[in-house]
């Protein structure tokens, strides 16, 4: 399929998924209570799926290529960066010290 | 309200910067940002764009990432039972994690329905545009910045910024841990379905957490 066509068919589908889950319990199921177990497993979402999602982009320099060494400048950027992240939760900061850590690893050290 | 506001810029030009990046059109990269309006179903679907994967993937993993909306939808409701249908349909679509973490406090220590809802509508009214403009500049920056800059870096930097924070307690570390070993491990996935399924072993694995540090009292 051609990439701009299913760019903007995925707009409209997740557009319509973010708003479904919006509307959820404010109106789909106004007069329900929440599952327990769903509203357990909820809590977790967003560190187990932002873990898968950064993970891969990061100790993976090819597809396929696994790196967990010294050689990967994305993996170090994201270490000093991750440590940015811990000392000021910052957002700026993090994104700021992991570009410039990895344009100093590639153009600098080499 | 503010502070929250100014915070969502550098996650709007990420947004903006990934979707350059990924091949979207200018005019797609901005209507992602109007239409879907959640910068993590937005971030996701834009670093599996870049990876390759099939539609329903990209799906499937803006769904998971979406159930967060399902809570504060849940949270939310009761105080907005007293309104109508039109109401609640409109302030649906401006609830995020801002307009959620900026009003429900408000929402529980004012019965005064309709001045909580105005605040709410104009204040996600707001985050809107916010998000909008904040867009735009990472849409310019991604078509001026040249590509050997890997400037789509900054996706899973800023995902990197939003993920370090949560890791506070032991069962999050372990989401974490086995969300980590789980994605690498199941690479070879067909369709690179190796980080939804990731995913859904880390929450998993927090759920099982949970009950075994219930259990230990």
């Amino acid at each position: 399929m051609d990439r701009e066509l299913t760019i903007w068919l995925l707009i409209f589908a997740v557009g319509a998924l973010t708003y479904t889950a919006r509307l959820s319990f404010i109106a789909l199921f106004a007069h329900r209570e929440m599952p327990p177990l769903m509203a357990q497993a909820l809590k977790h979402v967003p560190v187990a799926m932002v873990t898968a999602i950064v993970v891969p982009a990061v100790v993976f320099t090819m597809p396929g290529e696994l790196r967990l060494d010294v050689g990967n400048a994305k993996l170090i950027a994201a270490l000093v960066a991750g440590a940015v992240a811990a000392w000021r939760q910052s957002a700026v900061m993090t994104i700021a010290v992991g570009m410039i850590v990895l344009w100093s690893l590639r153009y600098v050290v080499g | 309200m503010a502070p929250m506001m100014l915070g969502v810029i550098p996650f709007g030009m990420v947004c903006g910067v990934g979707a350059i990046a990924a091949g979207a059109s200018p005019i797609a990269a901005l209507a992602m940002s109007m239409i879907m309006f959640s910068g993590a179903a937005q971030i996701v679907a834009v670093q599996l764009l870049a990876a390759g994967a099939p539609f329903a993937v990209i799906l499937l993993s803006c769904l998971v990432v979406s159930l967060r909306l399902v809570m504060y939808s849940a949270a939310m409701a009761p105080y907005l039972r007293p309104l109508d249908h039109r109401w609640r349909a409109l302030l649906s679509f401006v609830l995020t994690d801002q307009a959620f973490a900026g009003t429900l406090q408000r929402f529980q220590s004012s019965g005064d329905v309709r001045a909580n809802a105005s605040y709410f509508l104009g204040s996600g009214a707001l985050l809107w545009v916010i998000w909008q403009l904040a867009t735009l500049a990472g849409i310019l920056a991604g078509q001026i910045i040249p590509a050997s800059w890997q400037l789509e870096f900054v996706v899973p930097l800023c995902f990197l910024a939003v993920l370090v924070p949560l890791l506070r307690d032991r069962i999050a570390i372990l989401v974490f841990t086995v969300a980590t070993v789980a994605v690498i491990a199941l690479d070879a996935m067909p369709l690179r379905l190796s980080m939804v399924c990731g995913g859904l072993l880390g929450i998993a694995a927090g759920v099982l957490g949970d009950k075994m540090a219930a259990k230990r009292g």
